[in-house]
């Protein structure tokens, strides 16, 4: 095992201080390669790339020292969890631009607005019915009078320094030693949705972190004499409540984390008190949630997961081709980005080191088999899982499901990885060549799974606020939404998605896009249909956003400036615009690209 | 809470932070205040109650406060929305206090009566910084700093696509007039001239300059005879291709209420 006594190196000059200096300048790197983007510069993106490795490597090489203190360990932990949400952070400074977070800010506007709970969303019905993020968020809105952007930034930051320090926590509990638990962090932050999906303003980066809190809670209490121990019961309740009200799939997880565990405390006669109360609260929590407060998810769940067998199915017995690994899903013509053959490797590469990682850390485990915890056999069991929901990639409707499960299966890899480390920094010779051996392949798990969690082409952040002669200008998509929130009160709109996000925040209006109803094929068809007028009646949207540009559909890029060479600059079919006109019905707002058109206008 | 001067300084801050974020105008004060009343102070006192005098070290202590605030703030909202004054700024800061101040007051109880000199040690005490590591961290600080500043700055993007937009809304519910704006989001300034024609006859012209970002709109009247609808039509032309249509709006007043 990795033991964390003190000693004297040339690389213990390496200090917290410096560290901290030279991760922030990976942050402004980071931010500078982004602002250059913004300025559609085209800047070379092996800066931003080395901007991850300034910030990361030299905080890696320190936990791999024996020196560090344990309060050391966990604030180098906690700096590379707050430096990496500011890359981030620094991407997209100005309004929120991850798909999700337009819905999640939308819904905390409201809370805000009409101070209750629940109230609709039309990108994602759910949404609002596990309100914990929302919640959380509004608290801080309504006490400082702060935007959704900047309150839910700050809940997330702090909700992401908490998943840091409460990791570090559970994985030196498990291992029993600090110089691991660093580490096992390090690798985890790895994983393909750490730098950017988990750091939006999404229902999921609150639930995580307080999902690994209990995991902590849990792993204290059981180290703890039984009338200290108890007191550990506190967080633990509150916090599975508090994920059952925050994230469908997070708090069925943990609920089959207790109920497994259950299971594993009996079968392997575990001398401590069986976790089953936990079990059964996570359970019928979420079970309770689901039949009073969040019925719709069923069917915002069962589709998603049975496309995903299905495309299994199909894919494992040759019914349909296999994805295709690095390709950007487009529903136009036009090609997206595809990820340079260089970066594919690196991704690749990660995986194989992961592999290898777990496979030494599993070799060590394995030889003390008969002394492991349940919760650390579930995290071996969990880190050969991640390896199995990789193949998910390759089916082409369960990538996402893979994608997001990879998330929570990667805490058991990189459990297991703290100790294929501690493998490779045993002491002997050639230690200083295996230590920066391990230090680099770190770096490549980072820089790895950014590759893999995040399209190519938009890793790096694009305008959409610019300057000229010394003024602010809008994209079209964000100045259609900007007159809708001066202009329009509250009104319903059918957009196509990118534009339909804008609408929701900063826009404030109840915008429809997608397939429910199947807004897409209204605002995406040349031809007005004898079903269309009906169906916008019917969901009463009486203003229809026409949008030539191919990427209006697009809500990872659509929302951006066109940008000559770059994908959206294609138009689709002119009749696209003018098609309500001959209805006739009032054009509210012309921007070229983009028509409004009110349907009640009409003569 | 006598003895217990983390318990008194968290409950006064409770209030004090409670106070200041309910009551005082200026944004950056209430963030000040609000962020230790939401995200440290009502964990720091569940999990001061909940543990009493055998509390866990320090750094678990912070995490667990930081966590356990955020599982509040959660578990608050679903609480506030049950009474009919629902989520507020006052019921927020009423909710948080008490949190505080009630769990302080269980966990000085738990913990029982302090005695002399048994009071806590600083956690702070013995952290001596050198000038060096003090002026590595600052610098870092400042470099993140820019860092966000940077990032919250529009900056010139030539390559970007600039556009103008034209628009047309009624002036208010009566309908006798629309208010027309155009909106440049272009690269360069640029002039256009505007036609807006109310029914077959009545046409006004206007002259429109635009800078970058810059916003101009007219107030035109639609006279109409009782009973009748109006067409209006706004045409936007640029000044060096005045043949060629630029954008167009159009509305029929008063408007109608139902679907076509």
């Amino acid at each position: 095992m990795v033991s964390a006594r003190p000693t004297t190196s040339k690389l213990d000059r390496l200090s917290f201080p410096l560290v901290a200096l030279t991760a922030s300048l990976g942050v402004f790197l980071c931010a500078l390669t982004n602002a250059l983007s913004r300025a559609t510069l085209e800047p070379n993106s092996i800066l931003y790339w080395i901007g991850l490795l300034i910030i990361a490597v030299p905080i890696f090489l320190r936990l791999s020292l024996k020196g560090p203190s344990y309060r050391e360990r966990l604030g180098l932990v906690l700096l590379l969890g707050l430096a990496l949400y500011l890359v981030k952070v620094t991407r997209d400074s100005i309004f929120f631009s991850f798909p999700d977070e337009f819905v999640h800010a939308f819904n905390a506007e409201n809370i805000e607005r009409y101070h209750h709970l629940y109230h609709f969303n039309p990108a994602i019905t759910t949404t609002p019915r596990y309100p914990g993020l929302e919640g959380a968020t509004s608290a801080l809105m309504t006490l400082t009078g702060m935007s959704s952007f900047g309150a839910g930034t700050i809940l997330v930051g702090t909700a992401r320094l908490t998943f840091m320090a409460a990791l570090f926590f559970l994985f030196a509990r498990l291992s029993g030693s600090t110089r691991g638990a660093g580490l096992g962090v390090a690798a985890y932050v790895g994983s393909s949705n750490f730098l950017f999906w988990g750091a939006q303003f999404s229902y999921e980066s609150l639930a995580l972190p307080l999902m690994v809190v209990v995991l902590m809670a849990f792993v204290e209490r059981e180290a703890e004499p039984p009338e200290v121990g108890s007191a550990w019961a506190v967080p633990l309740v509150l916090g599975i409540l508090a994920v059952t009200v925050t994230h469908h799939l997070t708090s069925y997880g943990l609920a089959a984390i207790f109920i497994l565990l259950a299971v594993l405390y009996r079968v392997m006669k575990v001398k401590k008190p069986n976790p089953w109360p936990f079990a059964l609260l996570a359970a019928l929590a979420a079970l309770a949630w689901l039949l009073i407060a969040a019925r719709s998810t069923v069917n915002y769940l069962s589709p998603v997961l049975t496309d995903a067998i299905k495309a299994i199915w199909k894919t494992a017995t040759g019914e349909s081709a296999p994805r295709t690994l690095f390709h950007q899903a487009s529903n136009t013509t036009e090609t997206v980005g595809a990820t340079p053959f260089f970066a594919r490797a690196v991704a690749l590469f990660a995986i194989l080191l992961l592999a290898i990682g777990f496979f030494l850390g599993l070799r060590q485990l394995w030889r003390r088999r008969r002394e492991l915890e349940p919760l650390v056999l579930l995290f071996c069991v969990a880190g050969a899982a991640f390896f199995g929901a990789l193949l998910l990639r390759f089916a082409p409707a369960a990538w996402e499901t893979g994608n997001r499960a990879g998330e929570f299966l990667f805490i058991g890899l990189a459990f297991v990885f703290i100790f294929g480390a501690a493998e490779l920094l045993r002491g002997g010779p050639g230690l200083q060549r295996r230590r920066l051996l391990l230090v680099a392949g770190l770096g490549i798990v980072l820089v790895g799974g950014a590759i893999s969690g995040w399209p190519w082409d938009v890793q790096l952040a694009r305008p959409l606020q610019a300057k000229a002669h010394g003024r602010e200008i809008d994209s079209e998509p964000l100045a259609l939404a900007e007159f809708a929130r001066k202009r329009i009160d509250g009104s319903r709109f059918a957009a196509p998605e990118a534009d339909a996000r804008l609408l929701l925040t900063p826009g404030g209006q109840v915008a429809f896009g997608g397939q429910g109803p199947d807004i897409q094929d209204i605002v995406g068809s040349p031809e007005l249909e004898s079903w269309q007028l009906p169906l916008l009646k019917e969901n009463h949207l009486p203003y229809v956003v026409a949008d030539r540009r191919n990427s209006a559909d697009d809500t990872l890029r659509g929302q951006y400036f066109t940008v000559p060479g770059q994908y959206g600059d294609k138009l689709q079919d002119r009749k696209l615009l003018h098609k309500f006109a001959r209805i006739p019905a009032a054009r509210v707002w012309d921007s070229g690209r983009i028509v409004l058109y009110d349907l009640k206008d009409r003569p | 809470m006598r003895g217990h001067r983390d318990l008194a300084w968290s409950s006064i801050a409770g209030v004090v932070c409670a106070l200041v974020a309910a009551l005082v105008p200026w944004e950056i004060v209430r963030i000040v205040a609000a962020l230790p009343l939401t995200l440290f102070l009502p964990g720091y006192a569940i999990v001061a109650v909940a543990f009493g005098s055998s509390e866990p070290a320090l750094p678990k202590r912070l995490t667990l406060s930081v966590g356990v605030s955020l599982m509040a703030l959660v578990l608050g909202t679903l609480v506030l929305n049950v009474f009919p004054f629902g989520i507020r700024t006052a019921s927020w800061a009423v909710l948080l206090a008490v949190v505080v101040v009630g769990a302080c007051r269980g966990a000085a109880l738990r913990r029982g009566r302090l005695q002399p000199g048994q009071e806590r040690r600083s956690p702070l005490a013995g952290f001596r910084p050198s000038w060096g590591a003090v002026a590595m961290v600052a610098a870092a600080v400042v470099i993140a700093a820019a860092a966000l500043v940077l990032a919250q700055k529009p900056l010139p993007a030539k390559n970007a696509e600039g556009f103008t937009a034209l628009w047309m809304l009624p002036t208010d519910s009566k309908e006798d007039a629309v208010r027309v704006g155009v909106v440049s989001s272009e690269q360069d300034p640029a002039s256009y001239r505007l036609t807006v024609r109310v029914g077959r006859k009545s046409q006004s012209h206007y002259r429109v300059e635009l800078d970058p970002g810059e916003e101009r709109s007219f107030e035109v009247e639609v006279p109409r005879p009782p009973g009748s609808r109006r067409h209006v039509v706004a045409s936007l032309y640029r000044e060096n291709k005045p043949q060629h249509l630029y954008r167009r709006v159009t509305s029929w007043l008063p408007r109608q209420t139902t679907f076509p």
